[in-house]
């Protein structure tokens, strides 16, 4: 998944030049909360409805009148990122300089911006989370062909997989999950768990003595 | 006088010996009321017509559906959760779901014309077909379709599932309808298929407050169960005031179930019929539609939906199985087929953490219910 595939676009920009009152306007009627502040095509700064309340708030020291302009609260010289970066390189970028969007660049021109919210939206649609499933977690030893091996027990049963998320769990094993179309998850578990898969979802269920 | 729905031909909805959604339950229950001495005459339903089936379906779904079930090849049937190893085809399949539709439409039918209050639909339940999409074992959703026969002509719909999965098909189908309210509960979809019935799933439009889940910890027992049906469903009534209520009788959430993780015992379903009966009689004026749904122990399914029957019927329930019906079963009642009609008392399964367990659920339905209430009023 690209930022491409999840970004707003086209962005809707204000000017250096607009008040913080039709840039509070703007926001209010479109319902966003990251605006990308640009001169000409160039892209110059991101305000926020933060930077808005925050300047203009009655307990600032010397709180900005309404008809201020952007360019006097703005954040300057924004991170951008571009419209082939993976997602996940732009959430680590959000999350590591802790930002809550980033305007899209191509050619020196804003052509989208993703948000926080944008990148939820993103692993709800990469855990196929939306679609009738069961969910299963596997340990896998971090050895090339393991994952081959689940997958392959599971074409053998001609099931379909919604969505799969490998991520490293210490240096030793890496950890699966997957959502299944197959309303007998439990079983399949357990004949996972008989062909030597350590399955860590479903639980398993104690037997009544 | 309460009325039994069934026809034959409704073993015909059957995906082959090995798939749990097995015709024997239903003719365990019904060889079992025989040899309890009860001789109830099940109403007999004609099929639903394609027609019928178009009140929710897409019709581009139902061709695909006839298709199959005349042995046609269908190439993107998968497309449309068909042809999967969940649902696979068969010959016939479009007529046996049609079967199980009649006769659920057929319940809501006598029970809008005034004919009778309770009625026990002995199929059905396939609450997780969706418009256009079969999905865990379910073709046609025929409780869908018996809702929107009692909400179009203005008698408006309180569903109940208390199968151990989510009714997410239902819930889907009214999720944006004002007339139909759906209460869910079941096993955290966290854990279990399909995934869905968060508290937060709470109706979209109109319809927004009135579809209600909560989802239980796996290892839930009896008594923590009780306590959040009590908690949620009287004042979900209260307010709604339904004209009827629909419920969806899955069996799935008894201990010996293996496709899921509940822990309720045949004592624990009697407290929950009668606590729905009694709400019956105190929101609805008695009319209720009970159908069948899963429930996959061979040993347990029947008792369950045997203990409906005559509690629907309000016949005793008995101390012992019958011989003659354990000899006859017992090939596929397991290893330690039962004697008696109800599970050992007290179950003693080993729970570690069963306080904790009885907390969350009540913090799930705390949170559904302070999540619902703002749309109430
Ligand atoms: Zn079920």
């Amino acid at each position: 998944m690209l930022v491409r595939d999840i970004m707003r676009s086209p962005a809707v920009a204000v000017s250096p030049d607009t008040t913080l009152q039709d840039a509070y306007r703007v926001m209010r009627e479109q319902r966003f909360r990251h605006l990308p502040v640009v001169d000409g095509e160039r892209l110059v700064g991101v305000v926020t409805d933060r930077d808005l309340r925050l300047a203009t708030s009655a307990l600032a020291a010397v709180p900005f009148p309404p008809g201020s302009r952007v360019a006097e609260v703005m954040s300057r010289d924004p991170l951008t990122a571009d419209a082939a970066d993976p997602v996940e390189d732009a959430a680590r970028t959000m999350r590591e300089r802790k930002i809550g969007c980033l305007p899209i660049v191509e050619d020196g021109r804003v052509v989208g911006i993703i948000t926080g919210i944008d990148l939820l939206d993103a692993l709800i649609r990469m855990t196929g989370i939306d679609k009738p499933a069961g969910r299963l977690e596997v340990r896998l030893p971090d050895h090339p062909g393991e994952l081959a091996r689940l997958m392959t027990f599971l074409a053998g049963r001609g099931l379909n997989v919604h969505s799969i998320l490998t991520y490293p769990e210490g240096s030793e094993s890496s950890r699966t999950v997957l959502r299944v179309a197959s309303i007998e998850t439990r079983q399949l578990a357990q004949e996972l768990r008989k062909d030597g898969f350590e399955v860590l979802w479903p639980p398993e269920k104690p037997c009544p003595r | 006088m309460p009325a039994l729905i069934y026809d034959p031909a409704y073993g015909r909805y059957s995906f082959g010996d090995d798939h749990p959604f097995s015709p024997l339950r239903v003719a365990m229950v019904l060889d079992l009321l025989w040899e309890l001495g009860h001789r109830l005459e099940p109403v007999a339903p004609v099929p639903a017509t394609r027609q019928d089936l178009l009140a929710i379906h897409d019709e581009y779904y139902v061709r695909r559906v006839e298709e199959l079930s005349a042995g046609k090849p269908v190439r993107d049937a998968q497309s449309y959760g068909l042809d999967t190893p969940d649902t696979p085809a068969f010959e016939g399949m479009d007529e046996a779901g049609r079967w199980l539709v009649g006769g659920t439409l057929l319940g809501a039918r006598l029970i809008r014309e005034g004919k009778e209050k309770r009625v026990l639909q002995l199929g059905g339940g396939l609450h997780h077909a969706r418009r256009n999409f079969a999905s865990g074992f379910c073709v046609y959703n025929d409780v869908a379709l018996a809702v929107h026969s009692l909400i179009r002509r203005g008698l408006w719909v309180a569903y109940l599932d208390i199968d151990v999965h989510h009714g997410d098909g239902v819930q889907q189908i009214l999720y944006d309808d004002k007339r139909a309210m759906t209460i869910s509960l079941h096993e955290s979809g966290q854990y279990l298929f399909p995934g869905t019935g968060d508290v937060h799933e709470l109706g979209s439009g109109v319809g927004r407050g009135l579809k209600l889940n909560v989802p239980l910890e796996p290892l839930t027992e009896g008594d923590s169960y009780l306590e959040v049906l009590e908690k949620v469903v009287p004042p979900a009534l209260e307010h709604f005031k339904p004209a009827v209520l629909v419920v969806q009788a899955g069996a799935d959430a008894h201990y010996d179930d293996q496709l899921a993780d509940l822990m309720l015992t045949t004592r624990d379903y009697e407290q929950i019929f009668r606590r729905i009966l009694g709400w019956a009689d105190a929101f609805t004026g008695g009319r209720v539609l009970f159908t069948l749904g899963g429930g996959y122990s061979l040993s347990a399914t029947p008792r369950v939906w045997t203990l409906l029957a005559l509690l629907v019927h309000g016949l005793p329930v008995p101390e012992q199985l019958p011989e003659t019906w354990r000899r006859r079963w017992g090939r596929v009642l397991g290893d330690r087929p039962p004697t008696a009609f109800h599970d050992p008392s007290p179950l003693r399964a080993d729970i570690p953490n069963r306080a904790e367990i009885r907390h969350r659920n009540l913090q799930v339905a705390d949170r559904l219910l302070q999540g619902a209430r703002p749309y109430w009023f």
